[in-house]
């Protein structure tokens, strides 16, 4: 017999705390911010939405600059394809039948510390190589750390297993 | 089990408002990217800089880059201007060297002035395509007329939330100017190398302000005419 929703919820609930599924929630309204900052700086790259707004900083100087593409693929794209999958995740999570599963946890707290690690090192080229600061990284770093912030809830919920 | 409904019920009202809140954030992303791509849409100009091929060379970005450049290329003294045309300064300047310096050094032989474009950016977003603009009339021999009306008209043009093409075409005619020639160089990507790989020489020379003065490749911090005379008449041992 099928179970329904509310009861599948009430059911994992003791599996997985209140904190972890806001956690989820911040990781979601986060990332798909920062898909869409991510998105912008990708289709001004491709030439789709003219000059860049940037209200402080040297947007230029950093988008054209050589440390723009990493491993070939351009910046942008990277935090376009981070921020999707941790978007993708974290709404997963919050599925009932996706919710107590240890894959999740693990995912979001992975992705989460890479793009904050990733997003240290740009922001470390930022301040000392290129010595141009682009408001967009800033804040596309800012919500990195944030991501990273609610995901320590599930690196909690790892080591209590 | 009404104990266990409620903390699902209230997680039920949680994951409603925060679908809702999801939604409104997605709404207005998908919105202002939207209409950014719609607004964006001016022509096919290329309104900022572009990827550059084989700049890590200092000697192959000297070489891509090109002045602009007026009086004698004898001349004993070179005056190299890197310049925005939305900077304030630089249009006091262009008119400085029009008003004074133009009959005293350049028409008689003394200085030669190169002019690099070097758009800001950021707040500056027309000075690029004005760059390319000032180009464009350059192809048909007049870009230091078109260069002297840009920047005297720099307060109409200057301030328009939208990339001032009509303006721009319209000064393009009262120079007296193939129009339809100008407006297919300006709605291209025509010019767009020279000027950002122009930026980027800045770049690699130091400038971070406009206008920015070389004299004979001796740095000009103060360029009001006084100073400026005092130094080239310098160069020129007088």
């Amino acid at each position: 017999m099928s179970r329904s929703v509310p009861e599948a919820v009430a059911v994992a609930e003791p599996e997985v705390g209140r904190a972890v599924l806001r956690g989820r929630m911040g990781i979601a309204l986060l990332s798909l911010i920062g898909f869409f900052i991510a998105g912008y700086l990708l289709l001004h790259r491709m030439g789709l939405v003219g000059p860049l707004m940037c209200g402080f900083g040297d947007c230029d100087t950093v988008q054209l600059s050589q440390w723009s593409v990493f491993l070939g693929i351009p910046v942008p794209a990277w935090g376009v394809g981070g921020y999707t999958a941790l978007f993708v995740v974290s709404l997963l999570g919050l599925q009932p039948q996706f919710m107590a599963a240890r894959w999740v946890s693990a995912a979001l707290f992975g992705m989460a510390a890479f793009a904050f690690l990733f997003s240290a090192y740009l922001t470390a080229l930022e301040a000392f190589v290129i010595r141009a600061w682009c408001q967009w990284c800033v804040v596309s770093a800012v919500l990195a750390t944030g991501i990273f912030l609610f995901s320590l809830a599930e690196l909690a919920r790892l080591r209590r297993r | 089990m009404a104990p266990r409904n409620k903390p699902a019920a209230s997680k039920g009202s949680d994951l409603r408002i925060f679908y809702i809140i999801l939604a409104l954030v997605a709404v207005v992303g998908l919105g202002t990217l939207g209409a950014r791509v719609l607004g964006s849409r001016a022509g096919g100009a290329v309104l900022e800089p572009i990827e550059l091929e084989g700049i890590e060379n200092p000697r192959a970005l000297f070489e891509m880059a090109r002045p602009m450049s007026k009086g004698s290329p004898e001349a004993p003294v070179k005056l190299v201007v890197f310049s925005d045309y939305q900077c304030p300064y630089c249009a006091q300047f262009a008119s400085m060297v029009n008003l004074r310096l133009k009959a005293e050094y350049l028409d008689a032989g003394k200085v030669y002035l190169e002019y690099y474009d070097f758009p800001l950016g950021g707040g500056h977003k027309h000075s690029f395509v004005a760059a390319r603009a000032a180009r464009c009339a350059g192809d048909q021999g007049r870009f230091w007329e078109y260069h002297d009306l840009l920047f005297g008209q720099q307060s109409r043009w200057s301030p328009e939330e939208r990339t001032p093409l009509a303006q721009f075409e319209e000064y393009a005619g009262q120079l007296g100017l193939n129009t339809e020639e100008f407006r297919s160089c300006v709605r291209s990507d025509r010019h767009a190398d020279v000027v950002t790989a122009n930026r980027l020489l800045g770049e690699q020379l130091g400038v971070t302000g406009t206008p920015y003065l070389l004299i004979n490749n001796k740095r000009v911090t103060n360029w009001g005419f006084n100073d400026l005379k005092r130094l080239i008449d310098a160069e020129l041992g007088e």
